[in-house]
């Protein structure tokens, strides 16, 4: 598998490079006068060691110890019809399927589109610029990529199960459901897309638009085969009242939980009860040299109550995060995020705590232009997280090198 | 290499024409650049992460060649300031797509788009970013070393255009039809290179006559 996996890879890059002209490319591929498209991305992080597992990702990979291959292509069959499709590796070790879904546009004078099969997250700010040339910082804000102890097949069947977990989200179990060892769950996950049927629809001038979705996982869980038999409804709106202001509201609700696991807590037939509900909202403004983002996120999930002492529901999680750059320099920048993601207090039988560990990151760095098209990072991180049993504090270094085109 | 090689002749080379006659008039070099591939428009990348379908756009007029004088006259260098050029944004697109100025100009960038641009360039002949600027706002940028510069907009990945800055103003921008012409070039021999997309092409040798016109053909690719 590994072994196909990168020479589809290099396959890729080698097919892209000899379609312009034995040189790297600096501009999508056009194939066909514009039928077909194929842009791609290429990231290369190295890091300081990351023993608290601060920046692990549901991928099973640090985010600062990565090389990721992204190719996206578009295939357009006139007006109304385009295939949109995006496989990636990471670490070379496996190509997936990120993105395969087919986009209609019924009218052509109006901005009405529906997109079907494993679409882009409709949740959020951050989701859809996940790329490491959109992304000025070399980590992910925490509710996108941080693994919480929640697991939707594994199941802690008492408060006190759950509190054992805090911190730990990067290898986890419990008692109910799947006993084997696997990463929990981030709020959003930025590195999976669902799969299901979306609608957006815009004014002329795009002042307001709007999408909602239905697809098979949540927002913590995208899945292509969904794991229970209910939906995830979500929705989204943004208001750009002046250039350079966008005000965003996010809301998505669905069952969570496997029906496995909810049926070895509960019994069978009760797994569309066992939910994440989240809410978020988030702002950019940008001017001049200058751009500022703000995004908070508010999730709750419901899990079965089984013995005693019991998990009070709803668990919830506040994630919020202040980003902003600027450009110092034509191909120069500098970049900064506060980021915190807070949970609720659980009752065990001798303690009362945040159901998970509590964790701060304030990251800052550079990114430097060395040509249009290939971007250098440079960042350090500082985490701290209050609980658990692994490393608390953490400063992280690391680089990247992207390119793209 | 081919982008720096106009910065280079337009810099240094100069040839020397006839001064013993004292009634010389210029003349024009005239002719046609024909494309024997045309290029296509740089395609946004594919949106997979949008919501949305993209806005249509225009496309860029790709059929613009320039033409210019490898060797210079003596006396070519010393131009007056160079005065003010406008390179638009509009609909996604910058308008015109190639510009050709001497040194010493000042290329203004308004927005005509209601949404943001953000122009930049990271070329050696002029690194630049003017940040992000709504429509009705406008920046400037003056153009003081010869050579070109690949301008793109931050905001918009497909958005590209040419500014080609002459220390000598012996130069022409093609019609659609690829006809240029040269005018108040003084008599003598020069050599004649026509450019495209980043492609130049062999130099040609024209001879001006004193008030005449010298006909010149390229093809490019």
């Amino acid at each position: 598998m590994k072994v196909w996996s990168v020479a589809a890879c290099l396959g890729c890059l080698a097919f892209v490079c000899r379609v312009d002209a034995q040189t790297l490319p600096s501009e999508p591929i056009s194939i066909g006068g514009g039928r077909v498209v194929v842009s791609g991305d290429v990231s290369g992080t190295i890091g300081t060691a990351d023993p608290g597992f601060f920046n692990f990702t549901d991928y099973d990979h640090s985010a600062l110890r990565l090389m990721r291959v992204d190719v996206s292509a578009t295939v357009n069959a006139g007006d109304h019809f385009a295939v949109l499709g995006e496989v990636r590796a990471e670490n070379l070790d496996e190509l997936s399927p990120y993105a395969l879904f087919l986009r209609v546009k019924p009218w052509t004078a109006h901005d009405i589109t529906i997109q079907l099969g494993r679409v882009p997250p409709t949740f959020g700010a951050f989701a859809r610029r996940t790329y490491p040339a959109d992304n000025p910082l070399i980590g992910y804000p925490l509710a996108y990529q941080y693994l919480t102890s929640l697991r939707p097949d594994s199941l802690p069947a008492t408060a006190d199960d759950l509190l054992r977990r805090r911190g730990l989200g990067w290898l986890d179990r419990f008692t109910i459901g799947n006993q084997t060892f696997e990463h929990g769950v981030p709020l959003v996950s930025a590195f999976h897309w669902d799969t299901g049927v979306q609608m957006h629809a815009a004014t002329e001038n795009n002042i307001v638009n709007g999408t909602v979705a239905v697809t098979a996982g949540t927002l913590s869980n995208p899945l292509f085969h969904d794991d229970n038999n209910g939906l995830q409804y979500a929705a989204r709106m943004e208001f750009r009242p002046v250039a350079g202001l966008i005000l965003g509201a996010s809301g998505a609700r669905g069952p969570f939980v496997s029906a496995g696991a909810a049926a070895a807590a509960v019994g069978e037939g009760h797994d569309r009860e066992f939910t994440q509900t989240a809410w978020g909202a988030d702002v950019e403004y940008s001017r001049h040299y200058m751009l500022l983002r703000f995004e908070t996120i508010v999730s709750e999930w419901r899990l079965p109550v089984v013995s005693e002492p019991a998990i009070a529901v709803p668990l919830r999680a506040v994630s919020t995060s202040v980003e902003g750059r600027y450009k110092l320099a034509p191909g120069l920048y500098v970049a900064a995020r506060l980021d915190h993601l807070g949970f609720n207090d659980l009752h065990g039988t001798t303690t009362t705590a945040p159901w998970d560990a509590p964790v701060t990151r304030a990251e800052a760095g550079i990114g430097f232009s060395i040509q249009r098209n290939l971007l250098l990072k440079v960042s350090h991180q500082y985490n701290t997280r209050d609980g658990g049993p692994l490393k608390r504090v953490e400063p992280q270094t690391a680089a990247q090198l992207v390119f793209w085109f | 290499m081919i982008l720096g090689c106009v910065a280079l002749v337009s810099a240094v080379s100069f040839v020397c024409v006839p001064q013993g006659t004292q009634a010389a008039r210029p003349g024009t070099i005239r002719g046609r650049v024909e494309l024997r591939r045309p290029t296509s428009p740089m395609e946004r990348r594919p949106g997979v992460a949008d919501l949305g379908s993209p806005a249509p756009r225009d496309v860029p007029n790709l059929l613009r060649s320039v033409v210019y004088l490898e060797s210079a006259p003596r006396g070519a260098f010393e131009t007056e300031e160079g005065g003010h050029a406008i390179m638009d944004q509009r609909n996604e697109t910058f308008v015109p797509h190639v510009l050709a100025i001497t040194t010493g100009t000042t290329v203004d960038f308004p927005n005509s788009d209601r949404f943001y641009h953000n122009v930049f360039s990271l070329s050696k002949t002029r690194r630049f970013d003017l940040g992000r600027y709504a429509a009705g706002g406008s920046r400037a940028v003056r153009f003081d070393r010869p050579g070109i510069a690949r301008v793109f907009c931050d905001i918009h990945s497909h958005m590209n255009a040419f500014i080609l800055v002459f220390s000598h103003p012996f130069f022409g921008v093609t019609d659609d039809d690829g006809r240029y012409h040269i005018d108040d070039v003084p008599p003598g021999t020069y050599n004649v290179i026509a450019w495209h997309e980043g492609t130049s092409s062999d130099p040609k040798a024209a001879s001006v006559p004193d008030g005449g016109i010298a006909e010149l053909d390229f093809t490019i690719r």
